[in-house]
């Protein structure tokens, strides 16, 4: 049951960045995962630990099934990911701060070389998206030639989710800090919401009225995930056509 | 540069490069080749610390979407789709997402077998001089279009039989049935194209066409269309299918046919349509009696009714795809289903039926060689016929089925083998020649279908060869000119560059494209910069299906191998399709449907396990007439209890540490039969399964989300 102050609290939500998925087109492809891995140096963890729950995916394709055959529906896909929560419950248990709020980006920051591997934001994040290095995997050569130098290598022991491509973000606001004005909206986006062959994925500026992003999330029905919670997410789903 | 040069003058500097980056790319002279340097000496256009991006088309379907690679310091470090690009503006699939885990596979060939090129080329021209050009055969895959251009040249110069293109991919897609079936229709051959994106309602009789279909991505496009459009209503997606495919998971109304019976139903459909909106029967549905129809599909005759409801309200697409074509009887089911879109009146119309563009350099449709034909070829293989063989992008050891006995017949041939991975293939092969991979290749690539223009997509080398390995038209080339003569006469190039140069020069003048130039060279930088080349207007073809509704198509009952009491239905994987297994970060993305990862398994519905007394992760032993399996089941809700499937794409017996001996080779269990337009009947099988006691867990992404209640503390059911 969602009160009603709840819902006045997600409305002032305060996010600079934003992200919304449009379930209705979303195909479940898997294309949204491949480019998070490629782009952010995911390493994969093989048949054993991937079995165990040890895979690394940033981003992963819910489904889930409804009713008995012959009248089987799969409920429409859905992409989860870190939601960037306004009020994460991650980030008040670390006690090393390698997950905080990040005042500039308004993101839940993972800082890799402060982590030391306790997995409490993993156990609280009401989401679970934070996948740990439960090992050193192995990148035989010559796989490591595809490392993105905007991106750290992590090692075993530290914990990683989504960061919203954070190393774009930056580069965009690199680029534009040179040439003396504000990131514009759609001038870069997420390595997912790129690739998505459906463009179910739109990632943009939350905080400009009208950028598509906030448009989208306005003008069609909008909903967040364990929004009772009152974690604030930033990213929003939009269900049913 | 000086020594003056000042810290504060490097960085303007280096601020420019950022901002010309964009510009610069790909306008190098022609002959460009790309080098890995040391940081000392960076290949041109790069700077330390700032990345370059070169246009080029992907290679892991034969679609031809176009890609932008961001390289860095002469490494690729991601592939994007190219925003420019007609076919695919901008999207990627997972597979083209995972085309570096190809490029820098640590399996793959790194040099040519006899050790050194000279030697190997010497190979090639010894088979052009020893044997006769009747004795020679080419087996080409679906890319790349300009390397089954020169081999053409060549064999038509040579004497030699046209080559042959085969892919895994067209037999499951049923290529040769669709564009049969058009045939037969409209009297004009190609390929068909389906405007989805601008349909009402598409009923989709097995056509996976989010998947691995024709052109995913653009479909996916399409897909997208029909759900949200500024301009019309919600479109509805219906699917026919055994087993419920990610296309039919999207689908608004998901009706479980028996297999082999899509056509008859197809029929009845449009038969209670046409008397839903009155006037006559249409001379093609007279013979069919729906309630007959529903019984011989498995379906009740009212879920038929309630389909023939919408079809009759709505101006409806009708779509034969893969998995309904492999049948005995596809080629009446395609037909069937094309004459269906009659009724919506859709030829040639937006969101209707069109034949596929055809690319600039293409004067008539020409689509890859059914099984029936590979079959042909293994003959020839047998009897002597032939007796050297050259394969190109394709692995027709694991692609063809094995009961088709392609891999005993290369016993009497010698084989060339151009693989860039260790296939099967190439292990059977006495010389290797390996090509560079398709991210450091020079081509260009016909986009078959998918868009409305008429596209020729553009490769060009990102990084340079990593390994010994040798583009096989530059090995062609050098051969044809050590065999001298009609050889030489054929191929008169210096290099792979100089023939696709010559090849693009007769698009110089044309007008309409998508940019111009006043010189080959100046078009070849553009084409580089650009990623390929295409016309601005329209090219899509309006067929004539005027007289569909008057034939009479006899849907007659498809046949089945075997006497096991399950249909079989072999699919594609999608995220693996023919050639992914290799690449470890598809295997572990989880399949769209099951979510299993790394592994192969065998969908039975929870009632049908439940009768056979398996849960998950049983290991059960499937067999056919042609072959038998052992791998694990997954409890799949979305399919008929009297069916099973099994995806497509495991099973290999080389290809890499990371594809070698997982899982199982759908392949195994098929026939050889034939439907009338000579593609597989890989639907025409039936299977016995039975427990074999074991348990093999499979590696899946939902048993940690809970979906049957695992670790949730909820119930297993």
């Amino acid at each position: 049951m969602i009160r009603p102050e709840e819902i006045k609290m997600s409305a002032e939500e305060t996010g600079k960045w934003g992200m919304v998925i449009d379930q209705d087109i979303c195909t479940g492809c898997q294309a949204c995962v491949a480019a998070c891995a490629m782009e952010n140096n995911i390493t994969f963890v093989g048949e054993v630990d991937s079995g165990y729950g040890r895979s690394m995916h940033w981003i992963r394709i819910e489904r889930f099934w409804e009713g008995e055959y012959p009248e089987v529906k799969m409920t429409p896909q859905q992409p989860m990911m870190c939601q960037q929560c306004g009020h994460a419950n991650c980030e008040p248990v670390c006690p090393a701060f390698a997950t905080v709020h990040s005042q500039a980006e308004q993101l839940n920051l993972q800082v890799y070389n402060r982590c030391v591997g306790t997995r409490y934001c993993a156990n609280n994040c009401p989401y679970q998206v934070r996948a740990f290095n439960w090992r050193d995997y192995q990148r035989p050569e010559p796989l490591q030639n595809q490392f993105n130098p905007d991106v750290t290598v992590r090692r075993m022991g530290v914990m990683e989710k989504c960061t919203f491509c954070i190393q774009r973000i930056h580069k965009a606001q690199d680029t534009a800090k040179s040439e003396g004005r504000e990131v514009r909206d759609g001038e870069f986006t997420t390595a997912c919401a790129q690739a998505c062959p459906a463009n179910a994925i739109v990632f943009g500026r939350v905080d400009q009225p009208e950028s598509l992003v906030s448009q989208l999330k306005h003008r069609r029905h909008g909903v967040k995930h364990l929004e009772e919670l009152g974690t604030l997410p930033n990213v929003t789903y939009i269900k049913g056509g | 540069m000086s020594e003056q040069f000042s810290r504060r003058d490097f960085l303007k500097l280096a601020g420019l490069g950022a901002a010309t980056t964009a510009i610069l790319t790909g306008c190098g002279p022609a002959s460009r080749y790309v080098k890995r340097e040391p940081y000392q000496q960076m290949p041109e256009y790069n700077s330390v610390g700032q990345s370059t991006y070169y246009a080029t088309t992907c290679r892991e379907c034969a679609a031809g979407c176009g890609l932008v690679v961001r390289t860095y310091q002469g490494r690729a470090i991601k592939a994007e789709g190219n925003a420019n690009h007609p076919l695919n503006l901008g999207k990627t699939c997972a597979r083209g997402q995972a085309t570096l885990h190809g490029l820098y596979n640590p399996d793959r060939v790194q040099g040519p077998s006899t050790g050194d090129w000279d030697s190997a080329i010497q190979s090639v021209a010894d088979a052009f001089k020893n044997y006769k050009p009747g004795e020679i055969a080419f087996l080409m895959g679906m890319a790349p279009d300009h390397l089954f251009d020169l081999v053409g040249d060549l064999t038509a110069a040579a004497g030699m039989d046209a080559p042959i293109r085969y892919g895994a991919l067209s037999m499951f897609e049923s290529r040769a049935t669709l564009s049969k079936a058009a045939e037969n229709l409209f009297g004009q051959p190609g390929l068909p194209w389906f405007d989805v994106g601008n349909a009402q309602a598409v009923f989709s009789f097995g056509a996976n066409f989010l998947e691995t279909w024709l052109s995913p991505v653009a479909y996916t496009r399409g897909f997208v269309g029909l759900r949200q459009s500024e301009t019309k209503l919600r479109g509805v997606l219906v699917q026919f299918e055994a087993r419920m495919s990610a296309t039919g998971a999207k689908a608004d109304h998901w009706v479980p046919l028996r297999p082999g019976t899509e056509g008859l139903v197809a029929l009845a459909i449009g038969k209670l349509a046409s008397e839903l909106r009155g006037g006559a029967t249409p001379r093609i549905f007279s013979g069919v009696n729906p309630a007959e129809a529903a019984e011989q599909a498995g379906v009740e005759l009212e879920a038929l009714e309630a389909m023939a409801q919408i079809f009759a309200s709505n101006a409806v697409l009708a779509i034969p795809g893969g998995a309904a074509l492999g049948q005995s009887n596809g080629l009446e089911t395609a037909e069937a289903v094309l004459a269906l879109n009659a009724l919506s009146d859709n030829f040639g119309k937006p969101g209707g039926v069109y034949l596929s563009a055809l690319a600039p350099n293409q004067t008539e449709y020409s689509g890859p060689a059914s099984t029936e034909e590979m079959a042909g070829l293994v003959e020839k293989m047998k009897s002597g016929a032939i007796k050297a063989l050259f394969v190109h992008g394709v692995s027709p050891v694991f692609e063809l089925p094995a009961a088709l006995g392609f891999k005993e017949a290369l016993a009497n041939v010698e084989l060339f083998s151009f693989a860039t991975f260790p296939d099967e293939t190439a292990k059977e092969a006495k010389h290797v020649l390996p090509d560079h991979h398709g991210l450091e290749s020079w081509g260009y690539q016909r986009v078959a279908t998918g868009v409305s223009q008429s596209v020729l997509s553009g490769s060009q080398p990102v990084v340079s060869p990593y390994y010994n390995t040798r583009a096989t038209a530059d090995v062609l080339i050098a051969a044809a000119q050590l065999a001298g003569g009609k050889f030489a006469e054929a191929l008169p190039y210096k290099d792979e560059v100089e023939f696709i140069q010559t090849k693009l020069a007769a698009l110089l003048g044309e007008g309409d494209g998508s940019f111009s130039a006043p010189d080959a060279a100046t078009f070849m930088a553009y084409f580089q910069q650009y990623g390929g080349w295409f016309k601005n207007s329209n090219a899509l073809i309006a067929p004539d299906g005027s007289g569909a509704l008057n034939g009479s198509i006899e849907a007659g009952e498809a046949e089945f191998a075997g006497e096991g009491e399950f249909f079989f239905v072999p699919f594609v994987s999608p995220t693996l399709a023919e050639a992914g297994a290799n690449k470890p970060w598809l295997q572990e993305l989880p399949d769209p449907t099951t979510t299993v990862m790394w592994n192969s398994w065998i969908e039975i519905n929870p009632a049908t396990a439940h009768e056979l007394g398996v849960e998950d992760d049983d290991v059960v032993k499937v067999s056919s007439e042609f072959g038998a399996l052992e791998l694990p089941v997954y409890r799949y809700p979305a399919i008929r209890p009297d069916t099973v499937a099994i995806a497509f794409g495991q099973g290999h017996t080389a290809y890499g540490r990371y594809a070698e001996n997982r899982g199982v080779h759908a392949g195994d269990l098929l026939g050889a039969r034939f439907n009338e337009a000579g593609d597989l009947a890989f639907g025409g099988v039936k299977v016995r399964v039975e427990k074999t006691g074991r348990k093999q867990p499979l590696s899946r992404m939902e048993s940690i989300m809970g979906v049957y209640g695992v670790g949730l503390g909820g119930e297993e059911h």
